[in-house]
């Protein structure tokens, strides 16, 4: 084997590349691309770059046009009326119809995973109709206050292509590797686990900005050795948001990159099984957040914003801003711990986080050394992600502390409350506290039942003096997104839903 | 294979003698009595016994190695140094159970399918041979994922395949000694099955068991790495060499000693059991144990 | 005819190997706490998307039901549908299982390109700096941790000296699929395309030396071994007395008998190789089936655990097969002992 060859065969970086290509790592695999089927951040990463809805979301939040141009809602809000644009197309060419609306929005109900449960309840099948080609009517069951924020999560899929391909199972094995959608981006390839591709459609309907990113490719890697790597050859444009700070650190020395950095409507909380011992003891639980050393994790170990109540400061004009947030004071949990039912004894605790996840176990470290000085007995849970949903489905395997991130799902404050403390949507990792409250039930459900928004605001700061008192999440931050970018590319800017930000049609190439 | 019967007491003088002959093997039975005393006295010869629990300092965290911290400190500021040689205690637990289990298990099934022959012999080897198609690794990292991942599910898991290693040495010398005169003798005499398989055959297993069992601890310890390497090992606070590898690699190549040491840590100890069972080998003249 | 009879003999054998492995792995699949179907909806489905999930992939049919379902899907190679990819585990496997099969076999021709005449060295020399240098080796590379060595050459060739690529099978810049044999390096000079095949080398180089050290120890120890013992065989020694060359003497009368260990060991070698497969492809993000296999597992999509360790157990059994019948042509005794057991 000629070795000496080996050594000048090194050309990545020289093949010229007429095109703007960005490359980015991302830390989990894609799911799924099937619209009915997305469910978590990296699905919807990718399905937003495929797939049109009727509306998205802008990083203030706010609804704006997509497939639709305009719309209108009736006075009692049960009634929206979508118009099409005239001359939104699918990307082989055939014109976006009020029928594919329909077509979309009934497979997704019939297949029942992913998005379909925002939808529960709300609009049933039957009920979305399309009056004309431009025209469709989604008629609601009750009144919802948070329905138009969910219409952006409808991926709109070409009809006439899924009947196709429709096999016995609504094509589902074919869009789970085909794209039947209108979006900015083609699917180039797909290697699942390692990468996925995509290229522009020259013939999108839509607005692109100058010089617009014509390729897209992810490389599926949690590796922060690899994330180098991968910079320092010249491959990598821009990083995945979870890497560590010292990955950035090197990323930056290297001269290429940028570091961008937004505050983000997702929070990190210690959500503490209140239907367990020793949590279901409210003096326990304001003694673990009194034991949360807030500065080292906010400044050393996984840097974001301060958070004073459950709701991040994003939802501004739902934020109750006269709770003092909590604070890190040994001497007021010892005497939290004093006042308890568990007092005098060792009190064990299990402090649940993702395995694998690095910063995760370093807080559940200070966790521990914190908490064992006060008497508690802990025990470390890591469970890989999966696990950890398991776990979630029952008070009894829901550990004592655990951390997780949760962001909205959809811009409304009923996005984090409903989803995390509502009983109806008990048995999830998103509602590990296991609250079962209904006094908070009622005020979430009198929430969305009123289209005034100055009541839900006054209602919505209720609920986070009640969760405050109960301390059944610690509110740790809300996370700070960062990446590492080429000098080069532009557009990032945050956005209140899913993974709506990593809609490359927003980005651009400055050089 | 030394297959004769007694040896008189003067070999064990002689055997002494030639052991500490062979470099290899006084090296190896130095670096393993070494690591079982160190992990044994873990408590009172590392210089930060308390950071094998839950201890954090920030402050000082990714210190490389200097004459305080010998390894340097993690990511959580802990001595790295006092942690690997805890960390032993959990790779030799690991080949003590893995071995004592698969061992005994092992050894009945290679005497009884090599002395009975038949369809005793048909069944033991054919389950053997189905149990070495699967690679150990990789059923290690099924059942482990399988169950909960945790210490006990992978030794479990380890020990689940082990024992064909032993049923085919076993087997393949009982085979060799069956016809044997001194086996043939106690036939004749009408000695029980139990008494020649146990107090005739056995015996002569010995030596080819302890350099197997030498070189095996080896191994195991060295599967376990990879699995807690993996994430498949004991949880944390407690100290395991393949997970501060793992850990530590997150760092590379700033902070390198964090994977490395800990890394050098299982190749020290690895290397003392092989070494210990080549040196047994050439001891006991057993070619063929691998 | 005699060669025949040996060959249908280890054929049945294999084949009843392979069914006692489906059964074991089956039996573990099975046995899983926690619910796979939840699992691959994820944690916003609803119990009744969980539960018709849980119908649709006959979760809740009897055990026997379930494996004859398995037994008569693996005839015909299906392998049932991976709940994550949503595709046929076969398909998955197929698309995966070239690149493990491209390192797996450079990782052993290098282990023999390095081991047999390390192993001849040291038999040649015997007692003088080679042999110790491969006895060295020999202990070096058995007692190593295969991640280890992977992670120490990550550091050493990706970041100290930054030559070659530390991951991947080919660079990002270069898609290329030509899709007929799906060993990157064949297909890329099938296609006349260099650059390609300069790349895959290089993206090769590592990934294999990780992988083959342990093996090339082995090999090289059994070489020395075999081959002082075939020195001392009468038929040497009356070569040697007849004032045979030593190098003819060497390689044609030494080489080829003393192969026969090397060969062997390679074999049983062959699961723990496939074994660190998996923490090598892992460390370098390679897009192979143990990397496939790991995803599977953390996931708990149990189609493709079982078709992933089935598929590993087919390799084994495969390879062994070959290596039976590569033993008995080139050691004819075997043919007539049957087995090299």
């Amino acid at each position: 084997m000629a070795v000496a060859a080996l050594g000048f065969g090194g050309a990545t970086g020289s093949m010229a590349l007429a095109q703007n290509v960005v490359t980015m790592n991302t830390v989990q695999i894609f799911g799924t691309i099937d619209p009915a089927k997305i469910s978590d951040y990296t699905d919807y990463m990718a399905a937003v770059n495929l797939y049109d809805s009727l509306l998205t979301v802008d990083s203030g939040g706010n609804l704006i046009p997509q497939l639709a141009e305009s719309w209108t809602v009736s006075a009692d809000a049960s009634e929206v009326v979508f118009t099409l644009r005239a001359d939104a197309t699918f990307s082989d060419g055939t014109p976006v119809t009020a029928a594919d609306v329909v077509y979309s929005f009934e497979r997704l109900l019939r297949i029942n995973q992913g998005p379909a449960n925002l939808f529960a309840g709300v609009v049933e099948s039957g009920n979305v109709v399309a009056t004309d080609d431009r025209t469709v009517t989604f008629t609601l069951s009750k009144t919802f206050a948070p329905f138009m924020a969910t219409v952006p999560a409808l991926m709109i899929v070409n009809s006439a292509v899924v009947e196709a391909n429709l096999g016995t199972d609504d094509g589902q094995t074919w869009l789970a590797a085909n794209v039947a959608g209108s979006g900015a981006y083609l699917l180039e390839s797909w290697d699942r686990g390692s990468r996925m591709v995509i290229k522009r459609n020259p013939d999108y309907y839509g607005e692109m900005p100058d010089n617009p990113i014509d390729e897209v490719r992810w490389i599926v890697t949690n590796d922060e050795a690899t994330v180098r790597a991968l910079a320092a050859s010249g491959e990598l444009t821009m990083s995945s948001q979870f890497q560590s700070p010292d990955t950035y650190a090197a990323l930056v020395d290297m001269g290429r990159f940028r570091m961008v950095s937004e505050p983000t409507a997702t929070a990190f909380y210690l959500k503490l099984n209140s239907q367990l011992a020793p949590t279901d003891d409210v003096h326990i639980r304001r003694a673990i957040a009194y034991a949360t050393d807030f500065d080292t994790i906010r400044e050393v170990i996984f840097p974001g914003e301060a958070m004073s109540t459950p709701l991040p400061e994003a939802f501004a004009a739902f934020h109750n801003d006269d709770i003092e947030g909590p604070r890190y004071d040994m001497a007021r949990a010892a005497e939290e711990v004093a006042m308890s039912a568990y007092a005098g004894q060792p009190i064990p605790l299990t402090l649940g986080y993702v395995a694998g996840t690095l910063f995760e176990e370093e807080i559940s470290l200070l966790m521990q050394s914190n908490l064992e000085q006060l008497g508690f007995v802990i025990t470390q849970q890591p469970d890989p992600w999966n696990r950890v949903t398991e776990i979630a489905a029952s008070p009894e395997t829901t550990p004592n502390v655990n951390q997780i991130f949760f962001g909205p799902t959809y811009p409304s404050p009923d996005s984090m409350f409903f989803t995390q403390y509502h009983s109806d949507a008990a048995g999830t990792w998103a509602s590990m506290e296991w609250l079962q409250d209904p006094a908070v039930d009622d005020l979430i459900d009198a929430a969305r039942a009123t289209g005034d928004v100055d009541e839900q605001a006054a209602i919505y700061k209720d609920i986070q003096a009640i969760l405050m008192d109960q301390m059944v999440s610690v509110p740790l931050l809300a996370q700070t997104v960062q990446h590492a970018m080429d000098n080069c590319l532009d557009g990032f800017a945050a956005v209140p839903m899913q993974s709506f930000d990593y809609d490359f049609a927003r980005y651009s190439w400055s050089c | 294979m030394s297959v004769s019967g007694q040896k008189p007491l003067s070999n064990a003088w002689q055997n002494w003698w030639r052991f500490s002959r062979n470099p290899t093997a006084v090296v190896g039975a130095i670096i393993v009595i070494t690591s079982v005393t160190l992990a044994l006295l873990a408590p009172y010869v590392t210089p930060f016994p308390e950071h094998v629990g839950a201890v954090v300092d920030f402050a000082n965290r990714h210190q490389a190695p200097s004459a305080v911290h010998w390894f340097g400190t993690d990511n959580v500021g802990r001595d790295i140094f006092s942690r690997a040689i805890f960390g032993l205690r959990v790779s030799l637990l690991l080949a003590v159970v893995v071995l004592g289990l698969a061992i005994p298990v092992g050894v009945v099934l290679g005497l009884l399918a090599g002395y009975f022959g038949g369809w005793v012999e048909i069944v033991i080897m054919r389950v053997t041979d189905i149990a070495l198609a699967i690679p150990p690794l990789v059923m290690a990292l099924a059942v482990a994922a399988v169950l909960t991942p945790s210490l006990t599910n992978s030794m479990l898991a380890i020990a689940l395949l082990w024992w064909t290693w032993h049923t085919r040495l076993i087997y393949s010398i009982t085979r060799q000694l069956r016809s044997q005169e001194f086996v043939e003798a106690a036939e004749t005499l009408g000695a029980s099955r139990a008494h020649i398989l146990f107090r005739e055959i056995l015996p002569n297993c010995v030596s080819a068991i302890a350099v197997k069992t030498s070189l095996d601890a080896g191994f195991v310890i060295l599967i376990g790495a990879a699995l807690s390497f993996l994430g498949l090992g004991i949880q944390p606070p407690t100290p395991d060499l393949g997970t501060m590898v793992a850990s530590g690699a997150s760092f590379l190549p700033d902070y390198w000693w964090e994977s490395v040491l800990p890394g050098c840590a299982i190749l020290f100890v690895a290397m003392g059991f092989n070494l210990l069972g080549d040196g047994l080998r050439d001891l006991f003249d057993v070619e063929d144990v691998r | 005819m005699e060669f025949l009879a040996f060959l249908l003999r280890r054929l049945g054998w294999s084949l009843l190997v392979l069914l006692g492995l489906s059964v074991v792995i089956f039996t573990i699949a099975r046995v899983v706490p926690g619910d796979p179907a939840r699992m691959a909806l994820g944690p916003t489905a609803s119990a009744d998307q969980v539960a018709s999930l849980q119908e649709s992939l006959g979760l809740n049919d009897p055990m026997f039901q379930q494996y004859a379902t398995f037994l008569h899907g693996l005839a015909r190679g299906d392998l049932g549908r991976s709940l994550l990819t949503e595709q046929s585990v076969t398909a998955d496997i197929a698309k995966t299982f070239p690149a493990t099969l491209e390192l797996v076999i450079c990782t052993i021709l290098l282990a023999f390109a390095l081991g047999v005449p390390l192993g001849v060295a040291a038999a040649r020399w015997k007692d003088r700096w080679p042999d110790n240098l491969v006895r060295a080796l020999a202990i070096g590379s058995a007692v190593m941790p295969t991640f280890f060595l992977a992670l120490l050459l990550q550091i050493l060739a990706g970041y100290v000296l930054n030559v070659l690529p530390t991951t991947g099978r080919l660079p990002g810049g270069i898609d290329f699929d030509a899709g007929w044999t799906g060993l990157v390096l064949v297909d890329s000079l099938i296609a006349g395309r260099g650059d390609v095949f300069l790349e895959a080398v290089r993206h090769l180089f590592l990934p294999t030396i990780a992988l083959a050290a342990a093996t090339m120890g082995q090999i090289a120890r059994i070489t020395r071994a075999s081959m002082i013992d075939v020195s001392r065989q009468d038929y040497i020694e009356a070569a040697r007395a007849f004032g045979v060359p030593d190098r003819l003497r060497m390689f044609k009368y030494m080489l080829r008998p003393a192969f026969v260990p090397p060969l062997t060991i390679t074999g049983l070698e062959f699961a723990s190789l496939i074994g660190n497969a998996f923490v090598v492809e892992l460390i370098f993000s390679w897009p192979g089936m143990a990397s496939y296999g790991i995803r599977a597992i953390v996931q708990k999509d149990l189609n493709a655990i079982m078709g992933v360790v089935m598929v590993s157990g087919v390799f084994f059994v495969v390879v062994n097969l070959m290596i039976d019948l590569l033993v008995g042509v080139v050691d004819p005794r075997v043919r007539i002992r049957g087995s090299r057991a």
